[in-house]
């Protein structure tokens, strides 16, 4: 068993290593000016340099908090809608034609509206990453929700559980393995979505990096803050993955 | 729940869309700044820029690049999808590099990919199709893994070679998962869409919608919305629609099993 893991590690790590040995081989070849494309060694000098710098710290970490504000929000208001819809007709009639309408817009559009009405600062970033994190999480929810087995909510009726507490100790546990895989799609979202609004208008965050790096032609600074929000993803996916391990003892996995 | 079943669209969304723009021109109102015209001066709009042929010229070159980007991408993340999901080699060679990729925000790349292929549509295609494949490659897999191994066992024992069973067998039964990805990489195509647009700016909606946003024209701003919005509606009805077709036999036997009051 252990010696297949191992293997499998290996099998994995491949492919990276290839990309990379690719990647070096190229810029040593002389293939691409290194204008057009830095060395690996040059932009991973270049990360650790960066991990030590207190203001490019200060600008992840304002990615960060807008990035938890939006996912936050959207977490909390998310599941409350979805239960809403999931357990209540008049909600779920009220709820459900606006997620059908406002789910597939892209929300990304909406940007230039958020902007125009809260400003170039936190609100406006906050506000898109929230939009965009809200449905998949309630869209989870309800379904998780909704897929509950009825005989589970009778019984808890059936022993004297009001309504909202059944609600609350008997379906939303049993919705929370489809819960928690909507939450992380969210989260995937929120992370790419707080990095495109920091792009699009910002003076400081990680996005903000990149466009600053390739309006004067930085070519190593473009790839270091694209490196790191990466490395945020990967992070926050292990993250998600050590809560869904303990929340979810008895569940199968999910690779 | 028949109804929603046999009409596609219902009569409740459209009662939401007149609910939004109440809302929308009674904030408006409200608040009385430049920044949020009233629903009406924007969509009275609507009329100018759609008869604006170079406006129409814009959405569709859009289009073109989107859904050119999409189908590049569904070509070859559904069958590596499913190849993950039947071989646990397969899958341990792939998964360590697409969570990597996966949370990198794959309009981001735009800058990069444009110093080597320039701005115009190939580098947008491109990065738009990097977009849509993570997901459909992530529930193609999920699907490909779910499959009941009877099924597969049946197929083998009537003497199916390997890759017909991959078409014939786990292509269908994993096509409800694949309809999943389809549909989240939908809204990460739109996203990538207007982003690349907006970095690169040439042509295609999110040009218009920054440059009106640009020169102040607010009215335009919050038109180019409307047509975004409705453009990704219709789309994603479209996806709805096939795999309404499609997979007919996934429906959930009861849509709601909670809390019948």
């Amino acid at each position: 068993m252990s010696t297949e893991r191992t293997w499998q590690l290996l099998l994995g790590a491949l492919p990276l290593v290839c990309l990379l040995a690719f990647w070096h081989g190229v810029v040593v070849a002389g293939l691409a000016p290194a204008a057009l494309l830095p060395a690996p060694s040059a932009v991973f000098a270049r990360l650790l340099e960066q991990a030590r710098n207190p203001l490019f710290l200060a600008h992840a970490a304002t990615t960060l908090i807008r990035l938890f504000a939006g996912f936050g929000i959207a977490l909390v208001l998310g599941v409350a809608l979805g239960l809403a819809a999931a357990s209540n007709r008049k909600a779920e009639a009220l709820i459900r034609p606006l997620w059908r309408v406002l789910a597939p817009v892209p929300k990304i559009a909406l940007y230039p509206a958020l902007v125009l009405i809260l400003g170039f600062e936190h609100a406006s970033k906050v506000a898109l990453v929230v939009a965009d994190a809200l449905f998949p999480i309630l869209l989870a929810t309800y379904q998780g929700a909704a897929a509950v087995e009825p005989k589970l909510v009778w019984a808890a009726r059936a022993v004297g559980a009001s309504r909202n507490r059944a609600l609350l100790t008997v379906v939303l546990p049993a919705a929370l393995p489809t819960i928690l895989t909507g939450a992380r799609v969210g989260l995937i979202i929120s992370a790419i979505v707080v990095f495109l609004a920091e792009m699009l208008t910002s003076t400081d965050g990680l996005g903000h990096l990149l466009v600053y790096a390739s309006r004067t032609f930085q070519t190593v600074d473009m790839f270091v803050p694209l490196i790191t929000i990466s490395i945020i993803g990967l992070l926050l996916n292990a993250g998600f993955n050590g809560l869904r391990k303990r929340f979810l003892a008895g569940f199968p996995d999910e690779g | 729940m028949q109804a929603h079943a046999s009409s596609p669209v219902g009569f409740a969304p459209l009662l939401a869309c007149l609910g939004l723009l109440a809302l929308w021109e009674a904030a408006a109102r409200i608040v009385g700044i430049s920044g949020l015209p009233p629903a009406y001066d924007a969509l009275r709009e609507l009329p100018l820029i759609l008869s604006d042929a170079e406006a129409l010229l814009n959405i569709a070159a859009s289009l073109r690049r989107m859904l050119l980007g999409f189908v590049l991408a569904l070509l070859f993340a559904i069958p590596a999808g499913l190849c993950m999901g039947r071989s646990a080699r397969v899958a341990a060679f792939f998964n360590p590099l697409l969570m990597i990729i996966y949370p990198v925000p794959k309009a981001a790349l735009m800058p990069i990919i444009m110093l080597w292929l320039g701005i115009g549509d190939a580098s947008k295609t491109i990065v738009i199709s990097l977009g849509v494949s993570l997901p459909v490659i992530y529930h193609s897999y999920q699907g490909a893994r779910g499959v009941e191994e009877k099924l597969i066992w049946s197929a083998a024992a009537m003497g199916m070679q390997k890759s017909a069973r991959l078409w014939r067998i786990v292509l269908p039964a994993a096509l409800p998962q694949i309809f999943v990805g389809i549909r989240t990489g939908l809204v990460l195509a739109l996203i990538t869409m207007v982003t690349s647009e907006m970095i690169a700016r040439q042509t295609g909606v999110g040009s218009i919608l920054f440059n009106a946003l640009d020169m102040a024209q607010y009215a335009s701003v919050y038109a180019m919305i409307v047509i975004v919005g409705v453009l990704g509606f219709v789309l994603d009805l479209c996806i709805e629609m096939l795999r309404a077709k499609l997979v007919q036999w996934a429906e959930p036997a009861h849509e709601i099993a909670v809390g019948t009051s």
